[in-house]
């Protein structure tokens, strides 16, 4: 059963993908009507080690790095518009080829140049976070954007983290300021 | 009192609050911003082109929105619309009302959001505000703006502060939300491409494009007539109104214009013929008044002599005897003062209930000829056809005998 969480919802998500193998995370909203700046909404992963920072610069899975860990985290392309049903990014994990030493998986989603366009989600249509255990398709946890984190330009959505021999989902919903930049920052990626 | 910005949204405040749409102007090529509200479908359309609630039309069939105020007030000063909502009324397709703003003519006048001073949405109701918005506008290039939606998220009406929308102004705003506009020359149908697959529900039977213009009637588009609304029409008020240029104590400026201290009296009258074949004027010049609830069922109000009454002059037509009159021919003239008619800024409007007021504007008028014919009112099959004629005339005997009206005419004064 799809989780559908509210602002701050840090809810631990065992029960609801046992045995999770290959996860999707997947962005989805609606191409702007009105006159202005495009909506373009990015997701992107950081694979961490013990330490929460990437072990190196690949590490940083986004729209200019599409594969990570040797392809066990890949970036399915940048959608700049919000053009298309269904999500219009995603990323594709497949958990069990990922390097023993990486212990976590980090999910977020930005506005791309939200300060110079003075954007925010909840002037985005329909923008919602999810995540998919894709044998299934079953709906792990899903974040609306634009009604729940209306103000807010990027979020960190969730992470998946080793549990002993499993992998577990835990849905953050942590808005964060600075954008994509000082995420990555954060995170320890060397950015040009 | 919660303060939404841009993208924000908050709880309404039950089912019934009124929302105002307040703002002061600093530009003074803005005449008004024209406040509606959509009434729209999960799809983010209308259901119907009655669910657009703006100037012409005050409110949707359900009565769930009505267009409550509107008070324009001078530059610099603040003005409002409101619309009160009772959303137990609305029907249960209604998932979401857009309000709207747009400034009026912004494209020739090149201006846009940005050349407004300031622009606050609240949601009211008894006991106070509950939300607001104060809407960013410098820098806006629209001219057209959605304010604020009102949306119905897990059964719980809820307001967004939106502050999207349109550089091209009010039609393509109206169109997004899927109403049907009323555009001069209608496009052909014949070049028509294959429609897009058709929802479900049938379009509602053959109904009229919504008029965004407060139909001002020019050269290129004289005439217009208005649907019959059953055997009435209510009250048809005419109102002429211009500037008043001139500072009354005379001097070089009032020498400059007016014929000295008076400035220019700009003089509201009608011709008018009746179904039985009598014909006769009403205008101050003779103190021919007439009479709202007797033939000829005109009356004019009050004779503003200097133009410095903020309405100007009126004259009401008893609608409800509409098919006891054939034609009525509007006209101004210049009483007093040099007949220089750009300098007046004269427009005549006529208001029929439930329909766009109609703007005429007495700008092209030729110096010497003191007497305009602006627009001619004819009974068509019960109808009220609106002809522009903005012809100018030396005198109204000139104006007669031009439409074949056949009064006797003498001089008069005030």
């Amino acid at each position: 059963m799809p989780v559908s969480l509210s602002k701050g919802g840090n809810v631990s998500l065992t029960k609801e993908a046992p045995g999770l193998k290959n996860l999707l995370v997947g962005l989805g909203w609606k191409p702007r009507t009105t006159d202005g700046a495009a909506f373009d909404l990015d997701v992107s992963v950081f694979i961490v080690g013990e330490n929460s920072k990437v072990r190196k610069d690949e590490d940083f899975v986004f729209y200019n790095n599409k594969l990570g860990d040797n392809g066990a985290v890949e970036h399915k392309g940048d959608n700049r518009t919000g053009e298309g049903e269904g999500d219009d990014e995603a990323v594709a994990i497949d958990l069990s080829r990922v390097s023993a030493d990486v212990k976590r998986l980090i999910f977020a989603v930005t506005i791309h140049e939200a300060d110079s366009r003075g954007q925010n989600f909840g002037q985005v249509g329909d923008a919602y976070i999810r995540s998919l255990n894709s044998d299934g398709n079953a709906e792990i946890a899903r974040y609306d954007l634009s009604e729940d984190y209306s103000t807010e330009t990027a979020l960190v959505f969730g992470e998946v983290y080793r549990n002993g021999e499993e992998w577990k989902m835990k849905a953050v919903g942590q808005g964060y300021a600075g954008g994509l930049a000082a995420l990555a920052k954060d995170f320890g990626v060397n950015l040009a | 009192m919660t303060a939404l910005t841009m993208g924000g949204n908050a709880p309404l405040p039950g089912d019934d609050f009124v929302v105002s749409v307040r703002w002061k102007l600093k530009s003074p090529a803005i005449e008004e911003i024209d406040v509606s509200a959509f009434v729209l479908t999960a799809s983010g359309k209308v259901a119907s082109d009655d669910d657009m609630i703006f100037y012409g039309q005050r409110a949707d069939k359900t009565g769930a929105v009505r267009m409550t105020e509107t008070n324009r007030s001078a530059l610099g000063g603040t003005n409002e619309a409101s619309f009160e909502f009772d959303l137990r009324r609305l029907p249960s397709a209604a998932e979401k009302i857009a309000i709207t703003g747009t400034i009026n003519d912004a494209q020739t006048k090149r201006v846009s959001f940005t050349d407004v001073a300031s622009l606050v949405v609240s949601v009211m109701r008894a006991g106070g505000t509950a939300v607001t918005f104060d809407v960013p506008v410098t820098g806006m290039t629209e001219a057209a703006l959605i304010l604020g939606e009102l949306y119905k998220r897990n059964g719980q009406w809820k307001f967004r502060a939106v502050g999207q929308g349109y550089n091209g102004g009010l039609k393509p705003l109206a169109e997004g939300f899927g109403v049907k506009i009323d555009d001069a020359p209608p496009p052909s149908n014949t070049s028509t491409p294959t429609p897009p697959p058709v929802p479900p529900a049938p379009p509602p039977p053959s109904a009229a494009p919504v008029s965004l213009s407060k139909v001002t009637l020019t050269k290129a588009q004289p005439k217009i007539s208005l649907a019959k609304k059953g055997t009435s029409f209510g009250e048809i008020k005419i109102n002429l109104n211009w500037n008043k240029r001139t500072k009354s104590g005379g001097g070089v400026l009032g020498g400059l214009f007016g014929g000295g201290s008076k400035g220019v009296d700009l003089d509201l009258g009608c011709l008018f013929e009746l179904k039985d074949g009598s014909k006769g004027v009403v205008q101050a010049l003779g103190n021919v008044f007439g009479n709202f609830d007797h033939a000829p069922f005109i009356r004019l109000l009050s004779d503003d002599r200097t133009g410095a009454s903020t309405d100007g002059e009126w004259m009401r037509i008893n609608g409800s005897r509409w098919n006891d009159i054939r034609r009525i021919m509007i006209y101004t003239f210049i009483y007093d003062g040099v007949a220089n008619w750009t300098e007046t800024d004269g427009v005549v409007t006529v208001y029929v209930p439930d329909n766009a007021p109609i703007e005429v504007k007495l700008d092209e008028g030729d110096p010497s000829r003191r007497n305009c014919a602006i627009v001619l009112l004819e009974n068509v099959s019960g109808e009220i056809s609106v002809k522009r004629e903005v012809q100018y005339f030396t005198d109204t005997q000139k104006l007669d005998r031009h439409y074949d009206w056949g009064l006797r005419w003498v001089s008069g004064t005030k």
